[in-house]
């Protein structure tokens, strides 16, 4: 064998251990949704027989009985159920529920933090470097000791178990690393495109809306997508500050799916998934913005 | 970075009216908390009667030394963030190194990767409880199936078991974090390093110990004290498999709190538990802050 041809051959083993390696990895990381989903596929007598990954006999029973929300569930007669506890039709309610208050809090935290970090950014007064310094140590915070006095709070304002409590709560965490985020980012934009506007005559305003939010954009919805993602897979808050089964967001809600004496994961897995999707969309969606995020927010800018 | 020239000192008062709203919610839903989570630490307070509050002295504080289970939660705190940032760390700056390979495709298994992250703890809560199950769980099966064990494993009833199932959940969801912190970082190695060390002779072993890891150490000084102090707080990750179960063998000191203030009702135990994680994170920031300080213009 001659050296270039030893070498060829030892880069093509290199590359294919490099790939097992890579497809080893990507099971892993896939296969615990893939294993909801087709459980969540399965008819219930399937549950207990020797596990394929593939369900035999396929069925959306599952989904059916989450999205329709009628109570379907043990409606054969059983009575190891009480439909009045746990019951899959409050779902899509608990769907809504989790939608306005992520969305809400992201709104919040997004307005407040991009002017902030356009300030921090442009402008020169006394204390300014404190922003991003508290907002680090913001994000450090264990949400576990920000609940209860928030809780305290609300409980005052008589907002404990209404929707406007999460909203609020949620904007504790997500706001630090929304700021630490944006001030990374608006550091990083050149400042003399807006200098030639500004001294072309236009307004302050008018530069920030026409120039520096379009050029923003970018962080802007990396931040939005963190603050999402963290206000929509909260449990901690919602199971502080929330008691009526109709107000709950879904992590909360499908939580209770557990606390039957049978457990129908069919059903939970189901929903699992219905949870997931909306983040997965987004996630494909703006996937390169999150790596930017990444990067922005975790490693110094 | 560049560096920006701030100018036009005369409207600041736009600068401040920017700044307003970040202020007072800053001050109204983080400092207002923190210190209120302090002032709690000092009191007897029942949340299910937040006026009959009483003065407690260092009452609360005492009870968390003398009480064993706060030892115990502190121990599988230390045990459970010690195992799972090392093996975030390893399995990080591998699996970085790996998908900095210039192999074609790489883009679609770089691109999965942060899938993870974003999927909510209680779905992977519910997938490990479902996958771990002793008898229907496929974990099980596939053991029994491959003749690696007779006897179902309780991953999730037997305390041992527990403590490293979580850990499991936790390097599974959070690694991604480490990797893409390394592997941005790795990008920007300059190639003419390898090519010398490959000139001298260098092995990939050598080009690995000498070239990447150096270059490495500040992003991964960072992460890992990041990482620390996260896993050291994380709550859901744990409550949502096991409770803190069997029994209290997986509790740490989130879960003490939580089970302080709720199930006991003592919300100035749980408030000190609180009080004593913000001093140890303290610590923890401050090595951050030594690490690496800022480099903007004061």
């Amino acid at each position: 064998m001659t050296p270039q041809a030893r070498a060829r051959a030892r880069r093509w083993v290199g590359h294919g251990a490099a790939y097992v390696g890579l497809i080893a990895i990507t099971l892993l990381i896939c296969f615990p949704l893939m294993w909801a989903l087709s459980t969540s596929l399965k008819p219930k007598a399937e549950l207990s027989t020797a596990p394929t990954l593939v369900p035999h006999a396929p069925t959306l029973e599952n989904y059916r009985h989450l999205i329709t929300g009628k109570s379907q569930y043990f409606a054969d007669g059983s009575t190891g159920y009480q439909p009045t506890t746990a019951p899959p039709q409050y779902f899509m309610q608990w769907f809504g529920n989790s939608v306005l208050v992520s969305v809400g809090s992201t709104l919040i935290s997004i307005i407040i933090s991009t002017l902030a970090a356009y300030s921090v950014t442009r402008f020169r007064y006394r204390w300014r470097m404190a922003v991003p310094y508290f907002s680090l140590l913001g994000y450090m915070v264990p949400s576990i000791i920000l609940v209860f006095p928030l809780f305290m709070v609300m409980t005052r304002l008589g907002l404990t178990d209404s929707l406007w409590s999460l909203t609020l709560g949620y904007v504790s965490t997500t706001l630090p690393f929304c700021m630490w985020l944006l001030w990374a980012f608006f550091r990083g934009i050149p400042i003399e495109l807006e200098e030639a506007a500004l001294i072309d005559g236009a307004s302050r305003l008018r530069v920030f809306w026409e120039i520096v939010l379009p050029s923003a954009l970018p962080g802007i919805i990396a931040a939005a997508i963190f603050s999402l993602i963290v206000s929509w897979n909260d449990y901690l808050f919602a199971r502080v500050f929330m008691n009526s089964v109709d107000h709950y967001p879904l992590t909360v809600g499908v939580m209770l799916f557990f606390e039957g004496v049978h457990v129908d994961w069919g059903l939970m897995m189901a929903s699992a998934v219905l949870m997931t999707v909306p983040m997965a969309v987004l996630f494909m969606m703006l996937q390169r913005h999150l790596v930017a995020g990444f990067g922005a927010g975790a490693v110094k800018g | 970075m560049q560096k920006h020239e701030h100018w036009r000192a005369a409207d600041n008062r736009i600068g401040l009216a920017f700044i307003a709203p970040f202020v007072v919610a800053a001050l109204v839903f983080m400092v207002y908390p923190v210190l209120e989570s302090v002032r709690m630490a000092f009191y007897y307070i029942d949340p299910l009667n937040p006026d009959g509050q009483r003065f407690a002295g260092l009452a609360n504080f005492a009870t968390l030394l003398g009480d064993p289970l706060f030892w115990s939660s502190l121990r599988n705190a230390a045990y459970w963030t010690f195992v799972s940032t090392i093996l975030q760390a390893v399995l990080g700056v591998g699996i970085a190194l790996l998908l900095h390979l210039p192999l074609r495709g790489i883009s679609i298994f770089r691109g999965l990767l942060l899938f993870p992250y974003i999927v909510p703890t209680v779905v992977i809560a519910l997938c490990w409880q479902w996958m771990l199950a002793p008898e229907l769980g496929i974990v099980n099966h596939a053991l029994r199936a491959a003749g690696i064990i007779d006897e179902n494993i309780y991953w999730l009833s037997s305390p041992t078991m527990a403590m490293h199932s979580t850990i499991m959940l936790n390097v599974w969801k959070y690694t991604p974090f480490v990797t893409i912190c390394v592997l941005a970082r790795l990008q920007t190695v300059p190639t003419e390093l390898y090519d010398a060390a490959r000139v001298d002779g260098a092995g990939v072993v050598r080009r690995f110990i000498d070239v990447t890891l150096p270059q490495l150490a500040e992003v991964l000084a960072v992460v890992v004290v990041f990482r620390t102090i996260w896993t050291f707080n994380k709550f859901e990750e744990i409550y949502l498999l096991t409770r803190g179960g069997p029994g209290t063998s997986t509790f740490n000191l989130a879960i003490y709190s939580f089970e302080q203030s709720i199930a006991n009702l003592r919300m100035g135990v749980g408030a000190a538990t609180g009080v004593v994680m913000m001093m140890m994170l303290f610590a923890g920031s401050l090595l951050y802050m030594r690490i690496f300080r800022f480099q903007e213009d004061t």
